[in-house]
Formats: structure tokens, C-alpha cells, sequence
């Protein structure tokens, strides 16, 4: 589904280029739950950002369903992304100047759908995260953990089969945070890969791979139920034994 | 589909920007139409033809101070001098000069007698060169023949037996029938009985905000007047010519007058006109630099807007929104504002006309100005907030998923 190979990708900032991510070797298969680790600067907003085609890679290959989406242009990037992956911000990223019907109802006008065909998803998705009755409620007038499922909603409502999320949980208390995780882990069971950028090992341990991300190179700290083990680079890999005490 | 009714409830709660824009857009347009249609009604005033071969008339005043002086035989002298040159066409002397802002008015009525209602008209006296002097089109009737012109000493109240009208006096005096003035018997200074020979085109009056500027008289009249004017028709491309040469003819022929004032018809309509160009500049800078504040106005608006929304609009990318889609939210959202703006701006521009047309006796607004006021202010709205769509639209989606 998603193939990374010697993806690297470099910020020039004036004469000062910054190697944020280097040489990473990822593949992750459909039905996936994939959590990413590492200390702040690691690189793992950088690759999310890469695999959610928010940035474009530097060098390297990325194939995304078999397309190589570094030769995409910007607008097929942007259908792409409307297509296939569905986003979930730390920050919720929420409008707050439109309702929660509103706000679930952003990503289907871009996919073009129609009034009825929008309406019906919208309901559904917030009905499934339990919200149903507020769709007229703005942003502010939920808690956290409820932003963060409108969120959810939001970024299901496309059907994608490919989830980012960038520390879901990171502005909830740990009960809210459980909870999320816990309907993350259902809608995974469903069948949508997800690929969740967090710093709490405890939930990045739920996750059926994990990968740490140290200084822009990606490696894996547990072998998959799917086989085969993807490939990292050796220093990762003796990196990644470490970390993981094995 | 195009996200209008997201926008409208988005932008009902980050109203006041937007209704201060609006604001702007709606005293824009009120006065921007008022503007262009008092505007138009100068530039109509002066676009109306006098009558005249303008291009190529000139006339000069001739003021005379010799005692004992025989004003009819000079007069035949210097009209016989003036005909004579090369390149002169025709020539006559001239009791006031149309546009120049002096003359003599007059009431024509038709019955005798005080009190009879009278339709006011301008008067000019000339001889039966006239009409080829002025390059007056003869519509109707006849010229004055030789006979006709009587001389009119400085102390005479009395009037001709004869006149001819411009079409818009006929048409004053006999309203749908104008050529039924020919041969008519009306009455000049309530009791003296005038027939109208003869109906031309267009002569216009002196007086240029008249509102009965078209309408005026000819009189077979050649005065005895201490300050006459003597206006000279020429070939064409001649004009300026031959002014300083008729001047200093006229000068060396007769010592005791002095010949001056020499001045074009084209002048004189300038001169008429100016307050009218003044103030036609001065509305169209009136109307540039309110556009201009009301498109700076929407360009900060809209810049402040994006730049306060650079992490929603990296979500609305991420989202899956091409850049195309980000710079028609901006521009969509523009046009509701407009929208607001312009309905607002619409019914004040007709408030404002209502109470200029009460105030000023203006004419009431063309309905179509104002669609063309409300165009204007709709393509202001689209091409001022076209450059900030276009940065909003360049941020990038990974905004979204980083610190702002």
C-alpha cells in the first residue's frame, strides 16, 4: 500500500540544509496499525507529512497504491490525498467558525459529492463517534476528547483507507486519550490502515508495528503480525534492538 | 458544491470585518453611481452641438470712442473689408456670441397682451449673412433677404417684423408640430407681432446651464452700439490664420475704435465648459480613490483573514482542497461580502439620488448605471482579493500539522 525507499528529505533554510528525514526504507501493508516514536526534531512530523503527501521527499521513492506520488502534480496530490487518506491533528484543526456539520462536511465538498450523499456520511461518521446530536454545536462548545472525535468523523468520512494521525491524543487527558485509541483501534479492525505519530509509548505499544524515527532514520522496534519484516537500515535495526530490549 | 452556504454561516460569525467592508463597498458604490451619472449628464451637456461651424468661427469686439461717429457706414465698411479678405467665408456683426455666458433674452407668446404666458428665447441680431456666417443648417422657411434688415439705433425698443426660431424654440412654441411655427404670427415683448420666417436647426443660447439653452431667435437687426461684435466665419484651417490679420485690417482702417478680444469659438466653448471639465475631474478622483480604499480595504481584509486562518487553510489542503478550490473559498467569500455591499450600496445610491434629484433638480439615476455601478464594484471585490486568494492558496498543506 504504502512503500517508502531511500526516502530522504532536506530543508535549506539560507546556507543551512537540515537532513530531516534520510535513506528511510518503509513499506506498510493495508490493515495496518503503525505507531511512529522518537524525541521532538526526530523527523516524525516530516514523515508524516511525506506519507500524508503534505510535503514532497527530497530523493527517493514513494509509491502510494503503486503510484509515485513524487511526480504527482500539487492538484492530483490534493485528490489524492482527498481520496485515500484521512488526517487527524493534534490540535483537532477544527474550523471554529463551523458547526460540527459543517466542519465533517469539509472534505466531501471537495470530493465532490452530492447534498444527500454528503448528509448521509456526515450523520453516519458522527453518529459513530457519538455525536450525532451536537452537529449543530461549534467547536468550541465541545471538550477535547470530543473535538478529537469530530476530528475522527471528519477524517473517516471519505472512506479512506489510509489514516494519519499526528499525536492524537496529545491535548487530551488520559481517559479521553484511551478513548480515542480505543476507536482507532476499532476503526483499524475495519480494515483502514493507520499510521499514528505519538509520544506515549503505552498507546504506541497498541499498535501492531511500531517504528521509532532518531534523527531522520527510520527504524522498526517490532515485527509485524504481517510478514515479511520490512526493511530497515543496519544502524536502525541495531538502534531499533536496543529500544525495544530484545 | 461551491461552498456558499459554509461560507455564510462562517462569515456570520466573523461578521463585523466583513460588514465594515461591506460598508465600504455600499458608500463606494452610492456615491460612485451618483458620481458617474452627474459626470455623464456634464459630459452630455457638453457634447451638444451649438449649431455652429465652431472649428472655424472666430469674432473679435469692436469698441469705438470717436465723436460724431457714423456707426451704420462703418459697419458696412468693415463687414465689406472683412468679406473681402481671402479665406474669409462670411461675416456679420452680432449682438452676443452663443456659449460666451452674456446675451439677450426675450419671451415669445402667442397671443398679445400682459400677462399671456411667454416661452423664454435667446436673441441674436444679425443681417441676412447670419445664418452662412454661423453655419447654421436652414430647416425650414428662408433666410433673411437684404430688405429685411432694418437698422436699430441705440435708444429703440421696437422689434422686427420678422424672426427666425431654432427647432427646439418651434417645438416649445408648437409642441409635436414644430413646422407649423412657419409663417406663424407671434408676439415679442407681449404686444409686437413677429412672423417666423424660418426654422434652422440648432442655435443654441449664450447661456449653457440654461434649461432652454436650444432654444433661440434670429432678428434681421444691424445695431448702433458703441461696443459691437463682429463674428467671422473662415475656410476650413484658416482660423488662425487670418485672426491676427482681420485684427490689424480692422485696426489700420479705422482709428477710432480699438479691435480687441479676438477670440475662437472653440475657446469660448472651452471657457463655457470649464467649470463643467472641473468638476468632472474632480468626480472621477472622487471616484478612483474611494475604489482604491474600498480594494486596499478588501485586500487587507482578506490578508488579515488569511493570514489569521494560514492553519485552517493548511487543514482545508490536507483536507484534500486543491489550491484552486483555497483561492475560490477567498474569492467566493469576497463576492458575499460584495453581495452585501452592493444591495446596501444600491438602495443608497438611489436614496442619494432621490435627494439630489429633490435638492439640485438633477435627473433621476439610470436604473442601468447603476447594474453597471454594481458590475464594477463586484469585478473591484474579485481583482482586489484575486492577489491575497493567490498567497492563501500557496500555503502549504503541511501547514496543517506544523506550529504557525
Amino acid at each position: 500500500m504504502l512503500l517508502m525507499k531511500q526516502l530522504g528529505k532536506v530543508f535549506h533554510t539560507g546556507e543551512v540544509s537540515t537532513h530531516a528525514l534520510r535513506e528511510v526504507d518503509l513499506e506498510v501493508q493495508e490493515g495496518d496499525f503503525v505507531s511512529v516514536t522518537g524525541p521532538s526534531g526526530s523527523g516524525k512530523t516530516t514523515f508524516l507529512n511525506i506519507a500524508g503527501l503534505l510535503e514532497v521527499a527530497s530523493s527517493g521513492l514513494f509509491l502510494l497504491d503503486g503510484e509515485n506520488v513524487n511526480q504527482q502534480s500539487d492538484s492530483q496530490r490534493s485528490k489524492m490525498r482527498n481520496q485515500k487518506i484521512g488526517f487527524i491533528f493534534q490540535s483537532f484543526n477544527l474550523i471554529p467558525e463551523l458547526n460540527l456539520f459543517d466542519n465533517v462536511d469539509v472534505p466531501l465538498r471537495y470530493r465532490g459529492f452530492d447534498a444527500k450523499e454528503r448528509k448521509r456520511r456526515i450523520e453516519q461518521q458522527l453518529e459513530l463517534v457519538g455525536l450525532a446530536s451536537r452537529m449543530k454545536h461549534l467547536p468550541s462548545q465541545l471538550s477535547g476528547g470530543q473535538q478529537q472525535r469530530v476530528a475522527i468523523a471528519r477524517a473517516l468520512a471519505t472512506s479512506p483507507r489510509f489514516l494519519l494521525a499526528d499525536e492524537p491524543t496529545g491535548n487530551l487527558d488520559s481517559q479521553m486519550a484511551q478513548s480515542v485509541m480505543a476507536l482507532l483501534e476499532d476503526i483499524n479492525r475495519q480494515g483502514t490502515t493507520i499510521i499514528m505519530v505519538t509520544h506515549d509509548h503505552g498507546l504506541a505499544q497498541r499498535a501492531k508495528r511500531q517504528i521509532l524515527i532518531k534523527d531522520g532514520r527510520v527504524s522498526e522496534l517490532t515485527a509485524t503480525l504481517h510478514e515479511p519484516l520490512h526493511i530497515v537500515s543496519p544502524s536502525a535495526t541495531e538502534h531499533s534492538a536496543k529500544v525495544a530490549g530484545v | 458544491m461551491f461552498e456558499l452556504g459554509p461560507i455564510f454561516r462562517a462569515l456570520l460569525r466573523q461578521k463585523v470585518g466583513a460588514i465594515l467592508i461591506a460598508l465600504q463597498i455600499a458608500l463606494t458604490l452610492s456615491i460612485m453611481v451618483n458620481a458617474i451619472f452627474m459626470m455623464q449628464q456634464r459630459s452630455s451637456q457638453m457634447a451638444r452641438p451649438s449649431g455652429l461651424d465652431e472649428a472655424n468661427l472666430f469674432y473679435l469686439s469692436n469698441t469705438v470712442f470717436g465723436q460724431n461717429y457714423n456707426h451704420e457706414a462703418a459697419l458696412a465698411d468693415d463687414l465689406r473689408l472683412i468679406r473681402g479678405i481671402p479665406g474669409v467665408v462670411n461675416a456679420t456683426q452680432i449682438n452676443a456670441i452663443p456659449l460666451s455666458g452674456g446675451g439677450w433674452s426675450m419671451g415669445l407668446q402667442h397671443k398679445a397682451g400682459e400677462g399671456e404666458n411667454s416661452i423664454g428665447v435667446a436673441v441674436y441680431m444679425v443681417d441676412d449673412h447670419g445664418i452662412n456666417t454661423l453655419g447654421l443648417e436652414l430647416i425650414a422657411g428662408e433666410n433673411f433677404q437684404l430688405t429685411d434688415i432694418e437698422w436699430r439705433p441705440a435708444t429703440s425698443v421696437s422689434w422686427p417684423a420678422r424672426a427666425i426660431v431654432s427647432q427646439a424654440m418651434a417645438e416649445s412654441l408648437y409642441p409635436g408640430a414644430y413646422q407649423s411655427a412657419l409663417g406663424k404670427t407671434v408676439y415679442i415683448n407681449q404686444n409686437e407681432a413677429v412672423q417666423i420666417s424660418g426654422i434652422v436647426k440648432t442655435l443654441q443660447a449664450p447661456w449653457n446651464g440654461w434649461d432652454g439653452v436650444e432654444r433661440s431667435m434670429l432678428v434681421p437687426f444691424q445695431m448702433e452700439t458703441r461696443n459691437s461684435r463682429y463674428i467671422i466665419r473662415t475656410e476650413p484651417g484658416r482660423r488662425d490664420e487670418l485672426m491676427p490679420i482681420i485684427e490689424k485690417a480692422l485696426a489700420e482702417s479705422d482709428k477710432n475704435r480699438i479691435i480687441r478680444n479676438v477670440t475662437s469659438l472653440e475657446d469660448t466653448r472651452e471657457d463655457s465648459y470649464r467649470s463643467h471639465n472641473a468638476l468632472n475631474k474632480i468626480l472621477l478622483l472622487v471616484i478612483v480613490i474611494l475604489t482604491l480604499i474600498t480594494a486596499f480595504g478588501i485586500v487587507g481584509l482578506a490578508m488579515f483573514s488569511i493570514n489569521r486562518r494560514r492553519r485552517q487553510i493548511g487543514t482545508r489542503r490536507a483536507l484534500g482542497a486543491t489550491q484552486l478550490q483555497v483561492m475560490r473559498y477567498f474569492m467566493l467569500e469576497n463576492f458575499l461580502i460584495s453581495t452585501l455591499g452592493v444591495v446596501i450600496g444600491a438602495i443608497a445610491a438611489v436614496g442619494l439620488n432621490i435627494w439630489l434629484v429633490s435638492k439640485f433638480e438633477l435627473a433621476p439615476l439610470e436604473p442601468q448605471l447603476l447594474v453597471v455601478g454594481v458590475l464594477a464594484l463586484y469585478l473591484v471585490g474579485q481583482l482586489a482579493v484575486f492577489y491575497p486568494a493567490r498567497k492563501a492558496a500557496a500555503i502549504s498543506p503541511a501547514t496543517a500539522t506544523r506550529s504557525v
